[in-house]
């Protein structure tokens, strides 16, 4: 079953185009990162399929389904069953996203009541099993603690329990570890990875760290600019980018073994708050050609990946390299 | 230990109340005026006689440490202006009608205002948050004696609409004798409290937890009540302390007005009079009243905010 698929997703916030076409799908059990640059729309992908796109935003999508069902409209009333339950979401801190004036039990057993219900105390001792299988010692005594007497690793596998507790289809972590203590940071990955094989879930992992990416995820999908620019295997992506982003993204990424220096990223991502004419890259594209005033379209590379680039283009380089000159 | 908290609190609340017990008195005696004019003249005789009863025969430090020791054995004398009337006997009988009227103000003032500051806050920037702004900067501006007569006003023009008495403009007695001028005495502190819990639910709306908490399915009721409203309340209830304090001097006008026969009556009352005994006694337990106000906003809000309440418990 196709858990999500997603075609031609765009998003205005006050008239400005900030989602201009996000495409991927994501399999049953399958585990795809989102990565891009700050502010390339990844966290807003993730909030439209929660329906918690800010007010004003005006949505718009050839195809936006959860489980083969399209998904209600944004702030519609229709979410009931879908958040907390087929959806869930894990945020980036975990220090802020508990509210500081109930118990980490009290806010726990609320999904299993809500969700499943529980009565007060089977949802209690269901609280008490799942932070205990999250490796969190004396669970107990901790659900009658509110969240400011946990350290933030802990925290953060208190919000991974609200997110699994009543096994969600489709869970979304956006930037799980990076508020996080890098020695913790591996421990939460290796957690969310273990409870994403025992229950099936399909995992959606925000991250602009590709070597984390490179330990949890199966497939990519890049984002530039509010526009999902690649989406390939791990594998792929990291030995052989076929996009010129995702190349530069490769370039940059730290290595362990050499002393060879990255490399940043020249220019910054363009203004969302204008109109994009042509491919959004472009000023920052060492292959750029003249065709690529006009957008490139979906292609596929002979790898498999699907690029919107058009270096891929069944006609390059014979047409357009003379342009180029 | 909260207990040492508390007790630290109290200590401090009696010194505070000693100076201003302290301060009334020599403020009190430095007014011209002769509290024993009464409407007769009066024989030097008889002056000299209640001179002595009253004790201001005495050299003023020794009024002074006389008045203190009584009043440490909870005793504030006898009125100056209602012969043999006990002032302890005015505060037990009138201080339970401004309690009643304070009350009631207080929760109106709460209740209404964070009703009002939640909807505004939910509605920032559309015509509710604009009606709920507009009301409280009129309420905020316009002073207290003129909303208490224009609420007479309207009653008035009311009960001669109706032929009949709907609402009773003035008095004391029934629970329509309570609302109206609770209404007019809580306003400001309502328009007050509107303001601040518009902006504490706006933080609160924007926080990451309410989103993590819609994440989760949690709307509704449940939304607004467990996790809105909870923690807006937080800053609410530090201001509670200063709300008593408003409602409690506004009341003193707002008895006048309505002719409620109210501790705070009697103080204004004294004080134009000049009875010494009545001005020490309500000034005395009006300070020591605030006093523990104060003191059991703080513990309250101990009790709503974990993060106080444990550190205080545990240090
Ligand atoms: N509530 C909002 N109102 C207006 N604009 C917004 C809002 N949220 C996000 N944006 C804009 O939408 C774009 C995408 O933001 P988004 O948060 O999805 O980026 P991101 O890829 O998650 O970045 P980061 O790596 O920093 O988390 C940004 O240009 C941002 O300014
Ligand atoms: S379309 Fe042109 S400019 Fe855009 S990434 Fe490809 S080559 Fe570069
Ligand atoms: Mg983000």
């Amino acid at each position: 079953m196709t858990v999500v698929a997603i075609e031609h997703l765009q998003l205005a916030l006050s008239g400005n185009q900030v989602l201009r076409d996000v495409s991927f799908s994501l399999a049953e059990g399958e585990c795809r990162a989102l990565v891009g640059e700050s502010g390339s729309g990844k966290s807003l992908t993730a909030m439209c399929l929660l329906g918690l796109a800010p007010p004003n935003a005006v949505l718009n999508a050839e195809q936006f389904s959860v489980m083969e069902q399209p998904l209600p409209a944004q702030g519609h009333r229709d979410w009931r069953g879908w958040r907390g339950r087929r959806i869930a979401m894990i945020f980036q801190n975990p220090m802020t996203a508990l509210s500081p004036t109930r118990t980490i039990g009290a806010q726990l057993s609320e999904c299993f009541r809500l969700h499943r219900n529980m009565d007060r105390r089977q949802a209690r001792a269901e609280s008490a099993a799942l932070l205990e299988r999250l490796a969190i010692p004396r669970a107990e005594q901790r659900l009658s603690q509110y969240p400011f007497e946990f350290s933030g690793g802990m925290l953060q596998r208190v919000m991974i329990a609200l997110a699994v507790a009543c096994r969600p289809k489709l869970l979304i972590a956006d930037e799980p570890t990076t508020a996080l203590d890098v020695t913790v940071q591996a421990e939460v990955l290796a957690l969310l990875r273990e409870l994403q094989h025992e229950q099936g879930t399909s995992l959606l992992f925000i991250s602009h760290d590709l070597g984390v990416v490179a330990n949890i995820a199966d497939t990519v999908s890049v984002m530039y600019a509010g526009e999902t620019v690649e989406s390939a295997s791990v594998a792929s992506l990291l030995c052989h980018p076929a996009h010129p982003y995702s190349e530069a993204l490769q370039a940059a990424m730290p290595r362990l073994h050499s002393s060879e220096m990255t490399v940043a990223i020249p220019g910054s991502p363009p203004d969302m708050r204008g109109t994009i004419h042509g491919c959004a890259f472009a000023p920052r594209c060492k292959h750029r050609m003249a065709i690529c005033e006009d957008s490139p379209p979906l292609l596929a590379s002979p790898r498999g990946a699907g690029v919107r680039c058009w270096r891929w283009h069944p006609d390059y380089p014979e047409r357009w390299r003379l342009q180029h000159d | 230990m909260m207990i040492k908290f508390v007790l630290h609190r109290l200590l401090w609340g009696a010194i505070t109340v000693w100076f201003i017990a302290t301060a009334t008195f020599f403020a009190m005696h430095a007014v011209p005026g002769d509290p024993l004019i009464q409407d007769k003249a009066m024989s030097p005789a008889v002056r000299a006689q209640l001179e002595a009863r009253y004790g201001l025969d005495k050299p003023l430090s020794q009024q002074y440490f006389t008045f203190m020791g009584n009043m440490l054995s909870g005793d504030f004398g006898i009125s100056f202006t209602q012969e043999n009337r006990r002032v302890n006997d005015i505060i037990r009988e009138h201080f339970p009608v401004s309690a009643t009227l304070g009350i009631a103000a207080i929760a109106i003032a709460l209740v209404g205002g964070v009703f009002a500051g939640s909807i505004a806050a939910h509605y920032r920037g559309q015509w509710p948050d604009k009606l709920v702004m507009f009301m409280v900067v009129a309420a905020i501006s316009v002073p207290g004696f003129v909303i208490a007569g224009l609420a007479q006003l309207i009653i008035v023009r009311l009960n001669a609409a109706a032929e009949s008495t709907v609402l009773p403009v003035a008095g004391w007695g029934g629970v329509n004798h309570v609302w109206v001028p609770a209404l007019v005495l809580g306003l400001g502190t309502l328009a007050y409290l509107s303001r601040l819990s518009r902006a504490a639910m706006l933080e609160v709306l924007s926080s990451d937890y309410i989103l993590a908490a819609r994440a989760r399915g949690i709307s509704g009721i449940s939304l607004f009540f467990r996790y809105q409203l909870r923690n807006a309340l937080l800053p609410v209830v530090t201001e509670l302390g200063p709300a008593v304090a408003a409602i409690t001097t506004g009341g003193f006008v707002v008895e006048l007005i309505f002719a409620i026969p109210g501790l705070g009556r009697y103080f204004v009352q004294a004080v134009q009079q000049l009875d010494y005994t009545v001005i020490m006694g309500t000034t005395v337990f009006y300070g020591a009243f605030l006093v523990v106000i104060v003191v059991l906003v703080d513990i309250s809000y101990g009790l709503i905010d974990p993060r106080i309440r444990l550190s205080a418990g545990r240090s």
